[in-house]
């Protein structure tokens, strides 16, 4: 049992340590300015901990990750079932849609900047614009997919509007709209950064820029690393979801 | 007049429960049908019949009141139908049952618009999901069903409410032969532990007769009502009315009513 669990899983860890190892060869054999093994950035990212320094920024970091990202999926989620329900409203509003999921948020940042100045709200909708697009793309998709025969049903049985969304409209999108979430988890990372970047400086963006300009590239990958994680955890756990809220599909 | 006698006959006497008058409906240019006048009595059971693409679901569509009809109008009991009623509950041809709920909850769900307190859902639950014969399967979901026990489990939903008007769309139309004769026997033997008004729609001929108090067919384009066939086996209706020398009559005679129909249509599209 114990054996086949480890054959399945081997080739997973194998690529890992190779990847590690790498890693660890290249930033041994190249200048420490430009890159640094494995066990340096493990050994920088353990004396940030340490300082507390790290742990502040991070939460700073989650803080606005969570603000813009929570806002995406509170506007996100009701406007594509919305957008689906009532037709002249997607044919209005969904060209406006497809450009803005089009365009390079980045490109936004100075028009928003010069906007709304440096404060904690103008990162929050550079979060929010990063994620927010795909979240409203994949509930109108899944939404207009409801078989028109279970709208029937809900008329049939004198459904209210209300007990429509909550009993078909929610339960049948939210695995579709879950898609899109998983989407939004990694552009609300890139958002995340961006505005640290780009708007007043914080948090892990901040740790980054900072270390970046002291030439601690050791500083750099170990935030990079941090936050590279988080989405790959992130991602798994909205999968997870997806798949609890799919359980009625075949 | 003739239909007032053939309720007397059927021993449904009293106001009839669902009142169709000069019932017209268009899809646009295209007249579906027109002049539909019937009625159904308290306990009746009426079948409709016709080919395909002659307005009988439609039709149906309208008496729930899903579907707006354009002349005429419809009576449920005192009720001028103009959007789905209470006391109305229909059987779908697809089942149209939710995925995402399980059995209990699909039964419930009828209950649940229709406002009912929860201890009222709690003891109905169970027992029509015991009356179509799924108890032990109250957390299954649709899926994990066969396609005959999908649609008693959509029966149960349409039967909670406890409706009395009962409206099928080709309700066994889905489901493979077997299961098809199985669930006829079954909706007649609960049609006797409850019986209700219902409008009964097939393409089925045998089922059509074997249900039917009276069978409607439905003819031409746009149909209107072409025959109004009484049905007069004995009752209850059970596996020996299959073998009932009248049944074979009454099947062939509905039979030479629609063929003559299909011929005609087939000219109709030749041309």
């Amino acid at each position: 049992m114990l054996n086949t669990a480890l054959r399945r899983h081997a080739p997973f860890w194998i690529s890992i340590a190779a990847g590690i190892a790498i890693w660890e060869i290249a930033g041994r054999s190249t200048s420490q300015a430009f890159m640094v093994p494995f066990s340096v950035t493990i050994k920088a990212l353990w004396q940030l901990l340490l300082t507390g320094e790290f742990i502040r920024q991070f939460f700073d970091s989650a803080e606005l990750f969570l603000t813009g990202f929570m806002l995406s999926l509170a506007v996100g989620m009701p406007l594509g079932m919305l957008l689906a329900r009532v037709r002249v409203l997607r044919i209005g509003v969904e060209p406006y849609i497809m450009i803005l999921y089009a365009t390079p948020m980045v490109a936004l940042i100075p028009f928003i900047l010069s906007m709304m100045g440096f404060g904690f709200a103008p990162k929050v909708l550079v979060v929010f614009l990063f994620a927010v697009f795909p979240v409203i793309y994949n509930t109108v998709e899944g939404a207009r997919s409801i078989k028109p025969e279970l709208i029937e049903v809900a008329q049939s049985f004198r459904s209210s509007e209300w007990a429509l969304w909550r009993d078909v409209m929610v339960p049948y999108t939210l695995p579709y709209a879950m898609t899109g979430v998983r989407q939004a988890i990694g552009r609300a990372l890139v958002g995340m950064i961006a505005a640290e970047f780009f708007l007043s400086s914080t948090g892990l963006g901040q740790l980054i820029m900072t270390a970046s300009q002291n030439f601690d590239t050791a500083g750099v990958f170990a935030s990079v690393l941090v936050i590279a994680l988080i989405g790959v955890a992130l991602m798994r756990a909205g999968l997870v979801i997806e798949q609890h809220f799919a359980r009625w599909r075949q | 007049m003739n239909q007032q006698q053939t309720a007397a006959k059927a021993g449904h006497d009293g106001e009839p429960r669902i009142r169709v008058r000069g019932l017209g409906k268009h899809y646009g240019a295209l007249e579906v049908f027109k002049n539909i006048d019937f009625d159904v009595g308290k306990r009746e059971i009426v079948a409709i019949v016709g080919p395909s693409g002659c307005g009988k679901t439609t039709l149906l569509r309208c008496i729930d009141g899903l579907l707006p009809h354009d002349t005429g109008e419809i009576l449920v009991g005192d009720t001028r139908v103009t959007e789905p009623i209470a006391g109305v509950a229909m059987v779908f041809q697809h089942f149209g049952l939710f995925p995402w709920k399980t059995v209990s909850e699909n039964v419930a769900y009828g209950l649940r618009m229709a406002g009912a307190p929860k201890a009222e859902i709690a003891r109905k639950v169970p027992e029509f999901i015991k009356l179509v014969g799924l108890a032990g399967f109250e957390n299954a979901f649709p899926y994990q069903m066969s396609g005959g026990m999908q649609q008693r489990c959509g029966l149960a939903r349409a039967l909670a409410v406890e409706p009395n008007v009962l409206l099928m769309d080709e309700p066994f139309a889905a489901v493979d032969a077997q299961t098809r004769e199985i669930l006829q026997f079954e909706l007649l033997r609960i049609w006797q532990e409850r019986p209700t008004a219902m409008v009964f729609v097939t393409h089925s001929i045998e089922e059509a007769v074997l249900l039917g108090h009276r069978v409607i067919v439905l003819k031409g384009r746009p149909s209107s009502i072409h025959e109004t066939i009484v049905i007069d086996l004995p009752e209850p209706r059970t596996r020996e009315t299959l073998q009932h020398p009248r049944f074979a009559v009454l099947r062939e005679r509905v039979w030479s009513t629609l063929m003559a129909e299909a011929r005609e249509a087939e000219f109709v599209l030749e041309r």
